[in-house]
């Protein structure tokens, strides 16, 4: 079937009402996360996968949920860009240059309704590169055979740091030490127990949506005490707005431009949001900004960065959704709630489960729809939430993330393993270590350690197997390059974002 | 400083040697040895681990600033607090362990004592009316259980 028939399918799944509730919750919840200065996507996915778990909800209607408030948490990231200059997670911080400046002008709403628009745009053209880039993909991922798959896995730990990262020996690590906690348990092929000190509690391994809750929530609440975040923050006053046609004509080309790049960096592994609207602001600037308005208030430096993260963050599921690689923390975590679901990424799920993909991607489309809808005339709404005090809303975020943990198992021992496993997170960010490769090492590691055994089984244990095909030497080499390139190119990258970043500090 | 790399780094070293040891100590399966056995991967782990935790220790990243004394002390009893939250909830009670330790949490964020016991008793009423009523998931009533 061609992929246009498969896409009416999928907006006949998308299209229930079941679907269309789900796709506004999550919108409208994943705003409310994004806004919040200090939560990001991740978070506040980690945050409602244990909900959607114990509600018992269908695969669909999961990943249609989770994959709103995604994309929702995009679009909200730039509110307190632009009101407070307080990006919610890294890639946010790129509107800051310019959003702000307008905001200080007198111009938030302008600000607010053309970031709605750009995300809009990238989000909408990404969703439509990844119906055209995915298919063909996981067409070619079919090819694969065990030796293939696990260079993959490695690829993917390779890449993860990216160029974004610090130290790529800290990337390793983490996800040895995620790659290390997935051999705890029941060893499946052959029975032997592993690490589990004969602790029944552990034969099944350990539970990574306890993980992923712990390390990223909690100990986010951590954080947030340690810097004693008060008070409310003091935001700009909002005007009446104030947007004609040709406001929005001047930002579009900006934001193809911007939606463009940012699926492209999305789509790469290991460059991911952070570096989808830094590139595209930085393009923008070169070509548009002829009069040196950028950095002071210009549309065209709002709307570039603000494609450019949505764009990444729907071209971030093309590797996720046909290779079973996440090239973000967000889709690692989104691929965490699959597999729990019994469902395994990868080239087999566009035949095996073609209703459920094609359902997602046209949710993607309907849930881009509600959000500008819901994004222009009801962003006082989420304004509003902005002026709550962390003090009284951060216990509440925390509450809600147990009770989703509890109500998974009703066991109370994992309650306390979450909170186990934020204090190890508030101590593996002190020293640097970054969480999404342990997760993600949970996450890939009973599948990449099948694919060795596999592999070796296949060549009665020669290791050069594992090398044994073009594909396969393809695949380290780019695993290689992306583990050594960082540490050339890394330095100058984070030379500019942090340059970039001081000029947000200075306005 | 670059205190903090080396400190971890020389912990890591011996989380790597004791997990590739245990590794090396497992029991041969049922129906004799493999090429490769439940023990390889593990022992592949163990070398990416020590390999790395070497290099961070000779190669060490300049330290973020730890909280002083008194902060982690802080951290502490925000971590304790959490944990006598899942001890709780079981025998007391979903609203009153959500209430207390909402409440407190609020608390030693700066909020004062009053508001802060506002913010728990709602929030702890309000998502438990939530999950069970709406979401039709059972919280223990503990000792509001007649």
């Amino acid at each position: 079937m061609d992929t246009m028939s498969l896409l009416m399918q999928g907006f006949a799944v998308a299209l229930t009402p079941e679907s269309i509730m789900f796709a506004v919750i999550g919108a409208i919840l994943g705003t409310l996360i994004g806004a919040l200065p200090g939560l990001g996507p991740a978070n506040g996915v980690a945050i409602l996968i244990p909900l959607a778990f114990s509600l018992g909800l269908s695969p669909t209607s999961s990943l249609i949920l989770l994959t709103s408030v995604y994309a929702g948490a995009m679009y909200g990231g730039r509110i307190s860009s632009i009101l407070l200059n307080i990006p919610g997670d890294e890639p946010a911080m790129m509107t800051c240059l310019d959003g702000y400046p307008m905001a200080l002008k007198g111009k938030a709403a302008e600000a607010l309704a053309i970031s709605a628009i750009a995300s809009f745009i990238g989000s909408f053209i990404a969703t439509i590169g990844l119906v055209v880039l995915a298919p063909i993909l996981a067409k070619f991922a079919l090819k694969f055979g065990p030796s293939e798959y696990f260079a993959l896995f490695a690829l993917a730990f390779a890449t993860l740091g990216g160029i974004t990262g610090k130290n790529q020996f800290k990337t390793l690590m983490a996800a040895a030490i995620g790659l290390m906690i997935a051999t705890v348990g029941i060893d499946i092929s052959t029975g032997v127990q592993r690490f589990t000190y004969n602790t029944l509690e552990l034969f099944e391994g350990v539970d990574f949506i306890i993980a992923i809750v712990g390390l990223f929530a909690i100990s986010e609440l951590l954080f947030f005490l340690e810097r004693h975040a008060g008070d409310g923050l003091k935001q700009v006053a909002i005007n009446k707005l104030k947007l004609s046609p040709k406001d929005i004509i001047k930002v579009l080309p900006a934001s193809l431009r911007g939606a463009v790049l940012g699926f492209i960096a999305g789509v790469l592994p290991g460059a991911g949001a952070s570096l989808g609207s830094f590139i595209s602001y930085t393009l923008e600037k070169r070509v548009s900004d002829k009069n040196g308005t950028f950095g002071k208030g210009d549309s065209r430096g709002v709307a570039a960065p603000e494609a450019g993260n949505n764009g990444a963050a729907s071209g971030a599921l093309v590797p996720m959704l046909t290779l079973g690689v996440p090239g973000s923390g967000t889709t690692a975590v989104l691929l965490a709630m699959l597999i729990s679901l019994n469902i395994s990424p990868g080239p087999m799920l566009f035949q095996q489960n073609a209703d459920l993909v094609w359902g997602v991607i046209a949710a993607m489309f309907i849930g881009n729809l509600v959000l500008l809808l819901l994004n222009i005339p009801m962003v006082g709404i989420f304004v509003k939430l902005l002026s709550i005090p962390p003090k009284y809303l951060m216990p509440v975020v925390t509450l809600i993330a147990s009770v989703g943990i509890y109500s998974v198992s009703h066991s109370a021992l994992d309650l306390y393993f979450m909170v186990g496993f934020g204090v190890l997170g508030y101590i593996f960010r002190k020293v640097d270590i970054p969480l999404v490769p342990i997760i993600l090492g949970m996450l890939l590691g009973p599948e990449m350690e099948k694919s060795l055994r596999h592999a070796l089984v296949l060549s009665d244990g020669d290791w050069m197997a594992l090398f044994n095909s073009g594909l396969s030497i393809g695949l380290w080499t780019v695993a290689v390059l992306g583990l050594v390139l960082p540490i050339i190119v890394g330095p100058i990258v984070r030379a500019k974002m942090k340059r970039s970043k001081d000029a947000v500090k200075d306005a | 400083m670059r205190i903090n790399d080396r400190v971890f780094g020389m912990l890591m070293l011996i989380l790597a040697v004791v997990y590739g040891l245990e590794a090396t100590k497992f029991p041969i399966p049922f129906g004799g040895h493999e090429s490769v056995g439940p023990e390889t991967f593990p022992i592949m782990l163990s070398i990416i681990l020590g390999v790395s935790a070497v290099y961070l220790m000779v190669r060490p990243d300049e330290d973020e600033p730890w909280a002083p004394v008194s902060m982690l002390i802080e951290l502490s009893v925000v971590v304790l607090s959490m944990m006598a939250f899942a001890w709780a909830i079981e025998p007391i009670g979903f609203m009153p362990a959500a209430a207390l330790v909402v409440s407190f949490l609020s608390w030693r964020m700066g909020a004062n004592v009053a508001k802060s016991l506002i913010t728990g008793v709602t929030s702890s009423v309000v998502i438990f009316l939530l999950f069970n009523n709406v979401l039709e998931l059972a919280l223990p009533l503990g000792l509001l259980e007649f």
